[in-house]
């Protein structure tokens, strides 16, 4: 596999940020109330995430390491208020509905996690691959949410209606407990067909049986301190 | 001192350069949002009002409410007699937020539809209060009738959305106390057609 196929698959699965790096929970367990603002959200992002990973990577080398996090909010705040005005404007209807939610990406820590953990250390072109790989694994994973919740608390996916009436809908699932519980049964799924998936294939599982910071998937890859005080040791 | 001026130096510049990029955004994409409001707007007045063919924004007065805010009053008319009129409300009652819909009412007072404008209610939940089964109960409905203007939970006959009573609540308070104010205000919204020019004095009150 090369590498842009490999940059573009790893936010689908292996890195999968909600699942995998479990980051970005708060619009995941806010928005995921029905599919479809699940899908318009996770769009959004990914065309935030696209177009910060573009700007960052291209002037990574200009920006000093001491001001890099308020030169990415900075950037990043930037086109979340482009996407709210061009949204506002020409898509209102869509605005409406997710209003609330897109001034949110600014603190979706995705987001300024690729920039630090990818945009500033890559070239342009694989940055954008990066951004909408990962933009999309964010998107799909939202909608699962989305529908899974939405299907159980509302009977409904996408709006259409899938048991009938006779559904008594269960409500706490559309409510900020069912949030939680889906995140973490989806999660759990997710974390055992991993596990019979690298059986399978005969690798080592993402998911170590030991629980510290060396069986995190983003050790190596993610927040490289060697530029500051302290280098992360691989205690594994 | 150096590594401060850089610093400074490079955090300026993309600030700025961002604060270029937003203020072209903002101007080319000001006209179209105010068209778009508009045009939500103008929408939901159509909806609530029966049938008209005057010009709307021609014929619209501003009344001050009881809470001393200015409220723009549409005015449906056909020929020279009023059918309706249709004006925006607020709710501060809502569940997180306020929520601002719009009563249409014809001549006599009676409710020909509301629409709910923006709101803040949790989606799925209270934010059904935009669904036209939830709305639609309130048409027909006046001052006197029904006699309780609550939801079923508090002995009414409003049948509030199932997990969101509080919406629910909200609507129907703040549908009444626009019924109020449509009676209390009666003679100026209903008022003969006036000049543009008294018209404008109403805009500055």
């Amino acid at each position: 596999m090369n590498r842009a196929a490999r940059e573009f698959l790893k936010g689908f699965w292996s890195e999968n940020p909600i699942f995998r790096l479990v980051l970005g929970l708060c619009p995941t367990l806010a928005v995921t109330t029905t599919a479809e603002n699940g899908l318009g959200m996770g769009l959004a992002s990914t065309f935030v995430l696209v177009c910060s990973n573009t700007v960052i990577a291209s002037i990574r080398s200009f920006i000093p390491k001491k001001v890099r996090i308020p030169a990415f909010i900075v950037t990043i705040a930037t086109f979340v208020t482009i996407v709210d005005l061009v949204m506002n404007g020409y898509f209102h209807a869509l605005h409406q509905s997710l209003g609330l939610f897109i001034p949110l990406i600014v603190v979706n820590c995705i987001i300024l996690g690729r920039a630090e953990a990818f945009a500033s250390k890559n070239p342009v072109w694989i940055s954008i691959i990066d951004g909408f790989g990962m933009g999309l694994g964010f998107t799909v994973s939202l909608m699962v949410i989305g529908a899974v919740r939405e299907l159980l608390g509302n009977g409904t996916i996408f709006g259409a209606g899938m048991f009938g009436d006779s559904y008594l809908p269960l409500l706490l699932m559309i409510m900020p407990p069912g949030a939680f519980m889906v995140l973490g049964v989806l999660l759990g799924l997710m974390n055992k067909v991993e596990i019979k998936v690298a059986e399978r294939a005969g690798r080592e599982p993402l998911i170590k049986k030991k629980h510290d910071c060396s069986s995190c998937v983003m050790q190596g890859k993610w927040f490289d301190l060697s530029s500051g005080e302290e280098k992360v040791e691989d205690s594994g | 001192m150096r590594e401060i001026t850089r610093l400074c130096f490079v955090l300026t510049l993309i600030t700025a350069v961002s604060a270029g990029v937003l203020a072209f955004v903002s101007d080319k994409t000001e006209e179209p949002i105010a068209n778009a409001l508009r045009e939500a707007k103008m929408k939901a007045v159509r909806q609530v009002l029966p049938s008209f063919d005057n010009d709307l924004m021609e014929d619209r007065v501003f009344v001050a409410n009881e809470e001393g805010d200015t409220v723009e009053v549409f005015r449906g008319m056909k020929g020279d007699s009023l059918t309706g009129v249709a004006f925006p409300r607020v709710s501060h009652e809502g569940y997180s937020g306020d929520i601002n819909f719009l009563i249409g009412v014809n001549a006599d007072g009676i409710i020909q539809g509301i629409q709910i404008l923006n709101h803040s209610e949790t989606p799925g939940l209270g934010a059904k209060i935009q669904n036209e089964d939830f709305r639609q109960q309130y048409r027909h409905c006046s001052i006197d009738s029904p006699k309780v203007w609550k939801v079923t939970k508090d002995g009414g006959r409003f049948e509030p959305i199932t997990g969101a009573t509080i919406s629910s609540r909200a609507i129907t308070g703040a549908t009444l106390e626009g019924l109020k104010f449509f009676r209390k205000n009666y003679s100026r919204i209903t008022g003969k057609r006036s000049g543009n020019n008294s018209m404008k004095d109403g805009e500055n009150e």
